[in-house]
């Protein structure tokens, strides 16, 4: 019997069962797929690096060759570039200035190996049904191997199913995201043009469509192949009859400079689609069990916060149970630190992504402004934990308001219609 | 360099993107597009670096902006 069981072996769950087998706590991670396997989510913030260098990771970063990013960059409608660089803001504990675009077959692979050699048991195409309970307290797992079902028991259950959101919906604590129900279709090219400007051609860029909360990503995921994506309002899909390719094309027309870049590109695998909508549980943590990552909570994937949130939430939540081990006590009182310092820090993501969408002008203007540009820095970088105040969150939302509130203001036809309060 | 040639010359280099662009004092900069959302800001970042004037949120109005004689006519409240 492990001490500590895992549903699901992504990046949260691997970096959960790494730092459990470096704190001695035997444990299992289950994973339903057998990697590698395919999955959304390829570029990541600089903040990550913390992580992967406290678990020994970043050495197989380097030895696989993922495409180092430096930074990111913008293109208006009016074809408009602007850019960050990581470089700019050098953060505590980080000693390089970029951070990594992936091909997430690859790198959940290789971080699910990565805590196996450490020491995690690993078993792979094993699908959990459910997690068992004793009155409220989780006790192990049912899962289903070959059509034979098999109770695990352990003393503490970490749901890291993603978007599957298991005990989320076991427990239907899992509450939807009244804004953001947006809608992406993506897929690989070759023959990408990746800047205009050679500095920034291996940059994250983001191109704003002039439709509602709609950008496209392109990522470079190796020397040839580059990643794009087409997000906007689940509502827009419906003008195109759910027809994905025609979709998808509406948003490279929609922007000059994405256009030019995808002039002579050809696609290389099938389109995806991916409904992205927003959501958190209304709580992480039970008697003996805690969700991470994807599985606690998911916000809009704007700002590549996604595997960053994987990382951290492990961090902290590994850390939480380490202490109950050590205590004997696994209530959800004794969890609940855990989830304070997750939900808080993501709660800054969360209003920084709304900020954004509500005036996307500001976001431009504060990123160039010389009194706002290092603070959006910090966020962009994905400096969100055990922040309290966030001054640059409150000086976009004073704009805003200010702007609502004004009858002739020149950006007043560009406020969204999210609320903000 | 007064203001308003410092004015016409950004909106020229930066917001136009070229130089030998012809652009009159009393020229509508909203209704002609030259001035875009975005630019509107850059214009306000822009008068805070080059001359230390914080444009108030409440004053990035049609009035002031729609054209570069009326924007230098608004920043004289503010002493050079």
């Amino acid at each position: 019997m492990s001490d500590v069981i895992i549903i699901g072996g992504g990046p949260a769950g691997s970096a959960m069962g790494a730092f459990l087998s470096k704190a001695g706590i035997s444990n299992l991670i289950l994973e339903k797929a057998i990697h590698p396997r395919p999955h959304v989510g390829e570029s990541m913030v600089t903040s990550s690096t913390r992580v992967f260098k406290e678990l020994d990771f970043l050495p197989v970063l380097e030895r696989e060759g993922f495409v180092h990013k430096y930074g990111a960059s913008w293109h208006a409608p009016n074809g408009k570039e602007f850019a960050i660089e990581f470089g700019e803001f050098p953060q505590p504990g980080v000693d390089q200035d970029y951070t990594y675009h992936v091909d997430r077959s690859k790198l959940d692979l290789l971080l699910l190996k990565h805590a196996e050699s450490l020491g995690s048991k690993v078993m792979q195409g094993v699908t959990v049904k459910q997690v068992l309970f004793d009155g409220d307290w989780a006790r192990g797992v049912r899962i289903a191997v070959d059509g034979v079902e098999v109770d695990l028991p352990c003393k503490v259950v970490v749901d890291a199913s993603g978007r599957n959101t298991l005990l989320g919906n076991q427990l239907k604590v899992k509450v939807k995201d009244p804004i953001f129900n947006q809608y992406a279709v993506h897929a690989w090219f070759e023959g990408v043009e990746r800047g205009k400007e050679e500095h920034t051609a291996d940059f994250i860029h983001i191109y704003f469509l002039p439709i509602e909360r709609g950008w496209v990503w392109q990522i470079p995921i190796n020397d040839t192949i580059t990643s794009v994506g087409v997000v906007a309002d689940k509502n827009v899909l419906k003008d195109y009859r759910q027809d994905i390719e025609a979709y998808f094309n509406m948003g490279i027309q929609s922007n000059p400079d994405l256009e030019a870049a995808m002039r002579s590109a050809v696609r290389i695998n099938d389109y995806k689609a991916e409904g992205d909508y927003s959501y958190t549980m209304s709580s992480f943590v039970g008697n003996a069990y805690v969700c991470i990552g994807d599985a606690a909570r998911f916000v809009d994937p704007i700002f590549s916060s996604g595997v960053s949130v994987a990382l951290y939430s492990a961090k902290y939540a590994s850390e939480q149970i380490r202490l109950a081990f050590e205590t004997g006590d696994f209530s959800e009182a004794a969890l609940k630190p855990y989830e304070e310092k997750l939900r808080s820090g993501v709660n800054v993501w969360y209003e920084f992504i709304r900020l954004y969408y509500k005036l996307l002008p500001l976001f431009t203007h504060f990123i160039q402004s010389k009194t706002h540009r290092i603070e959006v820095l910090r966020l962009l970088q994905g400096e969100v934990y055990n922040r309290g105040e966030v001054p640059v969150l409150d000086a976009m939302r004073k704009y805003i308001e200010s702007v609502e509130n004004s009858d002739k203001h020149l950006l007043k036809d560009k406020l969204t219609s999210i609320p903000i309060d | 360099m007064d203001r308003k040639t410092i004015l016409m010359d950004y909106i020229k280099n930066e917001i136009m993107r070229n130089r030998n662009a012809r652009l009159a004092e009393d020229e509508d900069l909203l209704g002609s597009g030259i001035l875009d959302s975005l630019a509107i800001l850059q214009m306000v970042a822009f008068i805070d670096e080059q001359f230390g004037i914080e444009v108030p949120d409440q004053d990035v109005v049609y009035e002031n902006f729609n054209s570069i004689q009326a924007l230098t006519e608004y920043l004289k409240q503010y002493p050079g």
